[in-house]
């Protein structure tokens, strides 16, 4: 199908580029959507559900509907596999596109947490003849070409942090020592929560906030947004599943998790312990528990405390390929690392989503449809 | 204002006009947004001067809205202005919604006057040269978070009102706070460099207790690092301002039939709502940052002025209505209205959900794509076709059937008897359909919806699962077994649960 309001290249197919696609479609603006790995959905679409009977509006299930719009779009043109090279700024802007080396390899099997993921699933290249219906094989997936487009929208996302980098949590270490991204899986996975050790359900279970954000000491000066509202919410799933579990929650400030978050903070006080104060130290006793020692407040003497799991709500810090994407496409990088969104808007470049900065899946997705308009006054759709 | 264009759609031509309730930020950057992308926008409120003179709008100064009508595309409002009646009509409607501001001097038990203060107040003091100089030399306290929960745009103006005190000559700072909402751009580093200037952030354990007496204002706090009590003395104290929903806004919700969320903010608490619709179509919910948003969704829903939409989302049989209003007060989209002595469904307003189609007690209503006949007939073929034990879901389209298929797709065990039947919501699952089943020999029946909080037409789940309760009953008069209807809920994602669910229904049956 001929669009008839110019092109841009997304570059990124998370939720941010995702929805930037979506919208730039609306207006009848061609789309070539070009995503690294073989599947489209970055980090949310492996995100759980985090209903209790009610939804508690984590967002999680408008990462799935927008992957399905998406898919379905005629003027939205996807490249997975497919990682950007070279960008030629002349009579509009030239884009080079080459395969990327992700994928299974030898003869492993992958497949996309969505049903919506087209092809759902991709095959290395020793793969025999048995493999699932609809499978695409690795060498078949990816775009090498040079293509011209209007604009581009840089939503390449975010970087986990990584807490085995705090030592003293004993991550990677202690096989119940898990992080948020962990426990979604945990639960999404199965119906209800299991200890990675040993596959029984936990009683007494913690959750550590600000692992990698808010932290001086790394020069993490930013608050990640979304590990108090993720943490809770997992933490109400839990409770509803297994009304006996005894959850604490370690923190420095408790971030609001949306609408209505005074009533739902007053029901979460209820049955969930608030410590004011972040563990230190992580060690491993009998049973694979764990014990954390913490500063109470209000006690003189360091509290020792038992658990059968422990959840690290590590948080969100710049995307890994942060400074090639910010020469590539040269975007400035701000002070926490992450580019800056205004920076390259003359050129036609803009910024959506996590790469920018922190945010929660709703906030993400508004502000890419803020950045898809922004590209549209370029194009000159909008004014 | 219909024209016939083919047998499946129909042309409505639009009304391209936008009202902006609200002449406050929001209000104005609505209004500028909308404005520079052709349409004619008008703006309602007190004052707004600014709005007026930029030539963006007209402005409708001081006109406050005592009725309104119509539909997405076809709004007709009517203002009381010095007296006077007026009357507009709007293609759709932006609110800028108001904040009523409740000082928090009661909680502590202090009344506001000279020295204890509110934030806006205070940074009116801030704001004036001459005023500003009465804080030169003084001790200052700022409370944050201690009476409400407040949200990063409270506590990013907090820390930049005590910074603006911390640079006054001989002036001190001290923030009292709960939990500081640092979830925004620049405000941990922001929060750090504040304290880095000489503010100091206490985290009181309790409550604190504040006592005045003359020109001083005593806290006394038990701190949770250095664990005793604090006794410190301020020249003046600057009390929280709780923010509440507006008495305009909690009128026009009623006037506009709109759903507000459990604190009376607009909109309701939904995923799908998010940034800025409403429960109608084209009426939606401004806040400050969200200009861009809500010109894309007008410039959506307005197109060139004359859109094309599906003549039969939802059609009443005239023939059969007689104006009873039960889909009037069920629909969850203000998309009916009367007219000619009907009931009368705005296909540009509908979300085609159904609820209507299953209330109408005289059966007037069908659905396009989901007329009764199809989906008994689907009933019989499902009982008819299947393997033991027998189960018809009526799966709603955005959730369940999407969980549904993904557990089919992704190979995972789901009974050999079950099969799925869509829907468009779960509100549209009559209980005649549910009835007809058991009829036709349906070992179970499960009725499978969103969350609570999470359908697109609001109380599509609350509807199938009061109509799913009530049969239960009459199958027990029956002596019919209740277990053997579910009504039970997912989200779209939610494969292995809805597997799950099959599985163990299967096993109980």
């Amino acid at each position: 199908m001929k669009s008839q309001n110019g092109k841009v290249m997304v570059v990124g197919g998370g939720i941010a580029g995702l929805t930037a696609a979506w919208e730039l479609s609306r207006q009848n603006i061609g789309v070539e959507l070009v995503e690294k790995s073989c599947f489209l959905g970055g980090h949310s679409i492996g995100f759980t559900c985090k209903a209790t009977d009610k939804c508690q509006q984590c967002g999680a299930c408008s990462v799935e509907e927008m992957l399905a719009n998406v898919v379905d779009e005629p003027l939205i043109n996807v490249h997975l596999r497919t990682e950007v090279t070279g960008l030629q700024n002349g009579d509009g802007l030239t884009v080079s596109l080459t395969k990327s080396d992700a994928g299974p390899a030898g003869g492993g099997i992958l497949r996309g947490f969505s049903k919506n993921n087209r092809p759902l699933y991709v095959v290395g290249q020793d793969a025999g003849d048995d493999i699932p219906e609809g499978a695409v094989k690795i060498t078949e997936l990816g775009t090498e070409a040079r293509l011209e487009v209007d604009a581009v929208i840089v939503a390449t996302g975010f970087t986990p942090f990584d807490p085995s980098i705090k030592k003293t949590y004993g991550y990677g270490q202690w096989k119940n020592v898990i992080t948020g991204l962990e426990l979604e899986r945990i639960l999404r996975e199965n119906k209800s929560l299991v200890r990675p050790s040993d596959g029984k359900a936990p009683q007494k279970i913690a959750f550590i906030q600000c692992v990698g954000s808010r932290d001086k000491g790394l020069g993490h000066l930013w608050c990640s947004q979304v590990c108090c509202p993720y943490a809770m919410r997992m933490a109400s799933v839990i409770k509803h599943d297994n009304p006996e579990a005894d959850i604490t929650m370690f923190y420095i400030d408790i971030q609001n998790t949306g609408k209505e978050f005074p009533i739902f903070y007053e029901d979460v006080k209820s049955w969930l312990k608030f410590v004011r104060a972040i563990p230190v130290d992580i060690y491993q006793v009998e049973d694979e528990r764990l014990k954390l020692m913490q500063l109470v407040e209000g006690q003189d003497a360091p509290a020792m405390e038992e658990f059968d799991l422990v959840v690290l709500a590590v948080g969100i810090t710049p995307g890994a390929d942060t400074p090639d994407i910010a020469k590539l496409f040269n975007i400035a990088v701000n002070e926490d690392g992450f580019l800056d969104g205004g920076s390259a808007a003359t050129a036609g470049v803009f910024v959506a989503g996590t790469a920018a900065g922190p945010g929660s899946i709703i906030d993400t997705m508004a502000g890419a449809q803020k950045t898809a308009y922004e590209a549209m006054k370029f194009l000159g759709v909008t004014k | 204002m219909t024209a016939e264009k083919s047998s499946n759609t129909i042309e409505i031509s639009i009304n391209t006009d936008v009202l902006v309730i609200g002449t406050g930020a929001a209000g104005a950057e609505a209004a500028e947004v909308i404005s520079a992308q052709g349409y004619k926008v008008a703006v309602a409120g007190d004052g707004g001067q600014d709005i007026a003179q930029s030539g963006r709008a007209e402005l409708i100064e001081g006109a406050h809205i005592r009725d309104f009508a119509g539909v997405a595309g076809d709004f007709r409002a009517c203002f009381v202005k010095d007296g006077q009646r007026l009357e507009r009509n709007f293609g759709a409607v932006v609110i800028a919604p108001g904040r009523n501001v409740r000082p928090q001097a009661e909680p502590f038990g202090l009344s506001l006057g000279e020295r204890v203060i509110t934030l806006g107040e205070l940074e009116k003091i801030l704001a004036d040269g001459n005023a500003r100089s009465k804080l030169g030399g003084a001790a200052v306290a700022l409370l944050l978070n201690l009476t409400w929960e407040g949200d990063p745009q409270y506590t990013a103006r907090v820390l930049e009102a005590s910074l603006a005190i911390q640079q006054l000559e001989g002036a001190t700072a001290s923030i009292y706070a709960g939990n500081v909402k640092v979830a925004a751009p620049g405000l941990e580093r922001k929060f750090t460099y504040v304290r880095e200037q000489g503010v100091v952030c206490f985290k009181p354990m309790e409550k604190p207790s504040i006592e005045q007496t003359g020109d001083k204002i005593r806290i006394t706090t038990l701190d949770s690092i250095l664990r005793k009590t604090l006794v410190a003395e301020y020249d003046y104290l600057v009390v929280e301002e709780k923010a509440e929903p507006s008495d305009r806004d909690l009128d026009l919700a009623y006037s506009l039939r709109l759903d507000t969320d459990l604190e009376g903010f607009l909109p309701s608490n939904n995923v799908h709502r998010f940034p800025v619709n409403s429960n109608r179509e084209g009426i939606y919910i401004a806040a400050p940052g969200l200009g861009a948003n809500i010109a894309l969704r007008i410039k959506e829903l307005f197109g060139d002025g004359v859109k094309s939409v599906p003549a039969d989302r939802a059609v009443v049989d005239p023939e059969k209505c007689t104006i009873c209003l039960t889909c009037y007060r069920c629909c969850p989209h203000g998309a009916i209205f009367w007219q000619d002595g009907v009931a009368a469904i705005s296909p540009l307003a509908c979300q085609g959900c159904g609820i209507c189609a299953s209330e109408c007690p005289m059966d007037a209503i069908q659905i396009g794509g989901f007329n009764d006949k199809d989906l008994r007939r689907q009933v019989r073929e499902a009982v008819a076709a299947t393997q033991k034990p027998a189960i018809v879901a009526f799966c709603c389209q955005n959730s369940a059937l999407e969980a549904g298929r993904a557990a089919a797709e992704f190979g995972m065990d789901l009974p050999a008897g079950l099969k799925l039947i869509k829907v468009p919501c779960a509100g549209k699952v009559d209980v005649e359909f549910i009835m007809q089943a058991f009829v036709d020999g349906a070992d179970g029946v499960m009725v499978a919806a969103c969350h609570e909080g999470n359908c697109k037409a609001e109380r599509g789940n609350l509807f199938a699962r009061w109509r799913v309760n009530e049969i239960r009953k009459r199958l027990e008069a029956l002596g019919i077994d209740k277990q053997r209807l579910l009504f039970t809920t997912f989200a779209s994602n939610m494969a292995k649960g809805f597997a799950e669910t099959a599985a163990q229904f299967a096993g109980s049956l």
